[in-house]
């Protein structure tokens, strides 16, 4: 008969102790796997929320100190964004935003509105569904003209066809001229509840012409820096330091700092879930000490007839690394089964732990059991015959 | 050189303290290949620490022991489980079977510390449930047993071995006196064949189917005497000569 067999044989004749040892393993195993699969999860929404918005982005926000002095960078900057840094400059647009109330018939709908330059859905990702885009012709003359949003679409004019409809914001009449597609999963206070009009038309919607941010969309992020440095140069001569000060942000740091979160978030995580299975190490410790204890007469029975001490060693060992190997096996099973639930559930991704993560986390848990059965394996072993024969 | 040589054997429990209990006080005795010996005492005379000590279950705490003419201070532990193995087998009033094994993987247990495969282990065990006559119990659990009937599955245990020394210590302690009798039977048989037996016991009528019989009493031997048969029997030896 096999040590594997024996061992088997032991575990079965002891279910629900064996069960119970191996559940310490189980919970471990499964929450280590499912842990660092929601982060990985958590961390793929995130990025893909940084890509909706728009990857490579330099942001320019100015703060102008008084309003009598305003100098209008808008066009100056357009023209320095396409012209002297058109190569790798894809467009530009202001992006201040303002909440208004769009109207259209009966239905009001409270949103979000943009805006921007005929490159305001380059810039933030936006593609055009129906119509046409906003025009250098509509910035000049300031046309009252409007993109919807998804989400605006569908609340305001459902399945009817929005294009050359009059829709109010704030009072003002603008014409739709086109349509976005959905980007954000077309709910309310999403990346598509929104409007965009011609950053000409500031003044007749919000009766000002402050425009103070804008966006530089740029073709590769190894540019990055290169067109910081540059913006802000621009920013230094054609920005008075009398009329009002600016900072000048790298749009991808969100994202490279949202990804150390969650390479944090995932260590933390990743520690307590060890720590669950190092308490299932210990149980395993303990249940291996009651067992020996209980078999110590056993034990004493095979020293007398000759069991060397490896092999009693060896018994206990098998014994507690199936059983580790068992619950191992089992938590790794649980793991991809609760990733996939919870990813689904959460994130709406199928998430599956990985592979190198599922193999660690077994070797971990057999490593585990047989670390912690090796203590009283050997305790055991040590004993005279004698002594272990006299135990009841 | 004698089997068993042993000189002047101590075994002290909580030495130099209050209760300091010397189960074995100064034995020396030697036993000889193909000798039927009992040791007889009453209970705590020390009889049972005895045959611990002399089939390497315990280790003395002062004293000389030869096993094979080798000192078992200078065995390692490995060779004790050897000597264990293949030199010595035990009957035990408990009878000590493992009980989640069956009566045939029980006999065949001490096999696997042979090396013998598992084929040769089967063919051996039932061979020894043969000779004590059990072998349609064989794949039984010892708890579904009788005294009598586990006690001669212990006894086949020991026998499967072939080791040349039997140590039995109460072998019918637990056992009424036919199935007693039965017991003492197979180990004169074992004896017959060339194995050393070394009977444990209390009952002079048990020791008394002996060839050789020590009475131990407080730790000491207090008499050794070979028994009347075979003395008759040297002798009627002798005048036939």
């Amino acid at each position: 008969m096999s040590a594997i067999a024996m061992a088997l044989d032991a575990i079965r004749e002891k279910k629900s102790r064996s069960f119970l040892t191996m559940l310490g393993i189980i919970i471990g195993v499964t929450a280590v796997l499912v842990l660092v699969a929601m982060v990985t999860g958590y961390n793929s929404d995130l990025t893909s929320y940084y890509e909706k918005l728009g990857v490579n982005k330099v942001k320019i926000s100015i703060t102008y100190y008084n309003d009598t002095r305003i100098v209008d960078l808008t066009d100056a900057l357009y023209q320095y964004g396409n012209k002297d840094l058109g190569d790798v400059v894809t467009g530009v647009s202001p992006s201040t935003t303002s909440s208004v109330t769009l109207k259209y018939q009966d239905d009001n709908l409270d949103t979000t509105v943009y805006l921007g330059s005929d490159q305001f859905s380059t810039c933030n990702n936006y593609t055009l569904e129906q119509g046409r885009d906003i025009s250098q012709v509509d910035i000049s003359q300031r046309s009252n003209v409007c993109l919807l949003g998804s989400y605006t679409t569908e609340y305001l004019f459902g399945y009817a066809n929005p294009i050359g409809k009059t829709v109010s914001i704030n009072g003002v009449p603008f014409t739709v001229v086109g349509t976005y597609y959905q980007k954000d999963g077309t709910t309310e206070d999403s990346m598509d509840d929104m409007v965009v009009v011609p950053y000409s038309s500031c003044r007749a919607l919000l009766g000002t012409d402050i425009l103070d941010s804008y966006v530089f969309k740029v073709d590769t992020s190894k540019n990055m820096s290169a067109v910081i440095t540059k913006v802000k140069a621009f920013l230094a001569e054609n920005l008075s330091e009398m009329v009002g000060e600016y900072t000048v942000e790298n749009g991808n740091s969100d994202m490279a700092k949202s990804n150390e979160e969650t390479a944090s978030l995932s260590a933390v995580l990743g520690g307590v879930a060890a720590i669950a299975l190092l308490v299932g190490g210990i149980g395993i410790m303990n249940i291996m000490l009651v067992t020996v204890t209980e078999r110590t007469r056993e034990i004493g029975i095979k020293k007398a007839i000759g069991a060397p001490r490896r092999e009693i060693i060896i018994q206990f060992l098998v014994e507690s690394g199936v059983l580790s190997g068992m619950g191992g096996l089992i938590g790794v099973a649980l793991g991809y089964l609760l990733s996939l639930i919870l990813g689904k559930a959460l994130y709406d991704l199928i998430i599956l732990p990985e592979v190198w993560m599922s193999a660690a986390a077994f070797a971990f848990s057999i490593a585990i059991g047989v670390g912690f059965g090796l203590y009283p394996a050997v305790k055991a072993s040590a004993l005279q015959p004698v002594e272990a024969l006299r135990a009841e | 050189m004698s089997l068993i040589e042993v000189k002047d054997l101590y075994k002290i429990y909580s030495e130099g303290e209050e209760n300091e209990v010397r189960a074995l006080n100064g034995v020396s005795l030697s036993i000889d290949y193909g000798e039927f010996v009992a040791i007889i005492g009453a209970s705590g005379s020390g009889k049972s620490t005895m045959m611990n000590i002399l089939g390497c279950l315990d280790v003395p705490t002062r004293g000389e022991y030869l096993l094979d003419g080798v000192s078992i201070r200078e065995r390692t532990d490995r060779e004790l489980s050897q000597l264990r193995s293949r030199r010595i087998s035990f009957i035990f009033q408990g009878y000590n079977l493992i009980p989640s094994l069956n009566v045939w993987q029980n006999v065949a247990l001490p096999l696997t510390y042979q090396g013998i495969s598992l084929g040769e282990r089967r063919v051996r065990a039932m061979e020894a449930l043969k000779k004590v006559d059990i072998v349609t119990k064989a794949e039984s659990r010892p708890a579904q047993l009788s005294g009598g009937q586990q006690q001669r599955v212990a006894i086949a245990r020991a026998m499967a071995t072939g080791s040349p020394i039997l140590m039995a210590d109460e072998p019918t302690g637990a056992l009424d006196s036919r199935t007693g009798a039965q017991v003492l039977e197979l180990l004169r048989e074992c004896n017959n064949q060339g194995a050393t037996v070394i009977l444990i016991t209390h009952d002079n009528s048990i020791a008394a189917r002996a060839d050789r019989i020590i009475r131990v009493m407080d730790g000491k031997i207090v008499s050794d005497d070979t028994a009347s048969h075979v003395k008759l029997a040297k002798a009627a030896g002798e005048m036939i000569q």
